[in-house]
């Protein structure tokens, strides 16, 4: 597969009375926006911010943050399955608005994360901190169940962002990637001294709040199985995945997922990159035995040298990644996983549920345990009610002087398994 | 149906009023830790684990609610049941208590969260069998 990538550069976010993009300033007509997400009618109500950076905005809580992209050549549309309808993607051009994201935002249940705070300490740790952010806060209607409103605000989301990313349709990029990958036989031919190195993406998929989506099936019924590593640019997968936000990858992270960017960067020059492998994170134990041993099997069936294994969430999956870990090495695939750690406030404890010899190359994204004090900010957009109530933080979160204490863990993104954090010993 | 197959041990009301009069349910009013050790009990007398003690990204000490479906059937002790438990409840340490200070309401999204993940873990035993 070939995919053209077109970067356009969106510098700044205003309300108008129009929706357009002019100069690399997108324009969004408030009632427009609105009239996409009401379109579903479990969503009561929206109502849509802008937050830039450097401003004293705090955003919470985030369910989900989606970069806006258009499918203007080749087969399908973005969000196959879940908006465009289900085609193969991956292939021919697409435009994506770089610079920018769509976040949602609302309650969904009653201890809900994330925060994005767009100044202060907290911007340092959450990479949605140098987005413009169109921020849009949804209200479902009265008696709604979580999971029915956890549904009506993912799929309200992904409409607002394609709504934006069509506007970019006649647009010409400000700069092209071009990502190409080849089949087997044309890999072993072309790079024949080259590693054979695959990507093994393990997707979270334990329940209400903690689904992920492919193609518009839930993760947690499909077997392991094999990707061009370009699908996931047009949106193959999508997140619906809303606890534990420093580690869950919102679908701006599956769009611009920075192990399939890198491995690409290093395609044909020190790996040959095979294939995008994709499994779960079930909670029963007999689909973790089958999801890890296909994904060795398909490891040697594809001849590789190496593996890298990213995880999503902790505890459970932390089983999921040493069973694939361990499966795959044990097939003569060498692999390195990432990971986050749990490693205690004081970052003393064992960072991970589970271990084993054979992980001996690990990259962790931090310890989602590490405190933070974040000072009380201007505005809110969202609501600071559940702030108290998110992963990592508690009734005592909010201090007299309305700074927040609370664990990295709150913080969308700040200890990402794809590496698409900013935290780093350097 | 599967319900002869698997018990689940929680201490999740809504997981018991939800199942319990359908499955083999093992109700008990203890903390999320004691849950674990429930479990652990019953490893040690030869069930094995089937879902992951660790379920769900709302972390030990967080939620109070944890249910665990282990199998009906006792054979000789399962070493990868046993480390499972074991690991699992090293790991409540590391989280700092605070199951008890949230308000009333948010302990009702606790118990629906919780029961969604074991009716996950439900229908996938359902469907083997």
């Amino acid at each position: 597969m070939r995919l053209e990538l077109g970067h356009i550069y969106i510098k700044d976010i205003q309300f108008a009375a129009e929706s357009k993009i002019e100069d690399g300033i997108l324009y969004v007509s408030e009632e427009a926006a609105k009239a996409v997400a009401l379109e579903d009618e479990k969503i009561k109500s929206v109502s849509f911010d802008i937050a830039k950076p450097g401003e004293s905005v705090r955003i919470t809580p985030v369910k989900d943050v989606i970069e806006p992209r258009v499918k203007v050549e080749g087969r399908g549309g973005i969000f196959p399955g879940v908006i465009a309808k289900v085609d193969t993607v991956g292939d021919g051009k697409t435009y994506a608005l770089k610079g920018m994201a769509v976040v949602t935002a609302g309650k969904i249940v009653g201890f809900q994360e994330g925060i994005i705070d767009m100044t202060g300490p907290g911007a340092d740790y959450t990479p949605f901190s140098q987005t413009l952010n169109l921020v849009m806060v949804c209200e479902p209607v009265d008696g709604i169940k979580p999971h029915d409103y956890e549904a009506a605000v993912r799929f309200a989301g992904f409409r607002v962002a394609t709504y934006i990313g069509e506007l970019a349709r006649d647009l010409t990029p400000d700069e092209t990637k071009v990502y190409e990958t080849c089949t087997i036989k044309e890999g072993m031919e072309k790079y024949p001294d080259l590693p054979r190195v695959a990507y093994v993406q393990m997707l979270q998929s334990q329940g209400l709040l903690h689904d992920t989506y492919v193609y518009g099936v839930d993760a947690k019924k499909i077997v392991p199985t094999i990707m061009s590593p370009t699908e996931v640019m047009d949106g193959a997968i999508v997140s619906g995945n809303c606890v534990s936000a420093c580690d869950k990858n919102p679908t701006y992270v599956h769009l611009n997922n920075p192990v399939v960017h890198d491995m690409f960067e290093q395609h044909g020059k020190t790996i040959n990159f095979v294939a995008h492998i994709i499994t779960n994170e079930n909670v029963y134990l007999a689909d973790k035995q089958r999801s890890s041993d296909w994904t060795a099997k398909l490891c040697k069936m594809l001849d590789l040298d190496g593996a890298i294994v990213s995880q999503e969430g902790f505890g459970n999956p932390d089983t999921d990644l040493i069973m694939n870990c361990k499966k795959i090495e044990a097939e003569g695939v060498k692999t390195v996983i990432i990971t986050d750690e749990y490693a205690g406030r004081d970052g003393k404890s064992q960072s991970l549920a589970d271990a084993d010899p054979s992980a001996d190359a690990v990259v962790t994204g931090g310890n989602a345990n590490q405190v933070i004090i974040l000072p009380k900010l201007d505005k809110v957009i969202g609501t600071l009610d559940y702030v108290t109530k998110i992963a990592g933080a508690s009734e005592d979160t909010l201090r007299e002087d309305g700074s927040l204490e609370v664990e990295l863990q709150v913080l969308t993104g700040a200890t990402n398994e794809t590496g698409f954090n900013k935290l780093s010993a350097r | 149906m599967n319900r002869g197959n698997y018990i689940i041990v929680t201490n999740n009301p809504l997981v018991l009023e939800k199942h319990g009069d359908t499955h083999n349910v093992i109700y008990k009013e203890v903390s999320y830790e004691d849950v674990l050790r429930e479990v652990r009990d019953r490893i040690h007398e030869g069930h094995s684990m089937l879902t992951h003690p660790l379920s769900g990204s709302v972390k030990p000490n967080e939620t109070p609610y944890k249910s665990i479906m282990i199998s009906a059937e006792r054979r000789a002790i399962d070493g990868e049941s046993v480390a499972l438990i074991e690991n699992a409840i090293h790991a409540c340490g590391k989280f700092e208590f605070k199951s008890d200070r949230y308000r009333p309401e948010v302990y009702e999204d606790f118990r629906l969260i919780d029961c969604t993940l074991i009716e996950s873990g439900m229908a996938s035993a359902d469907a083997l069998h």
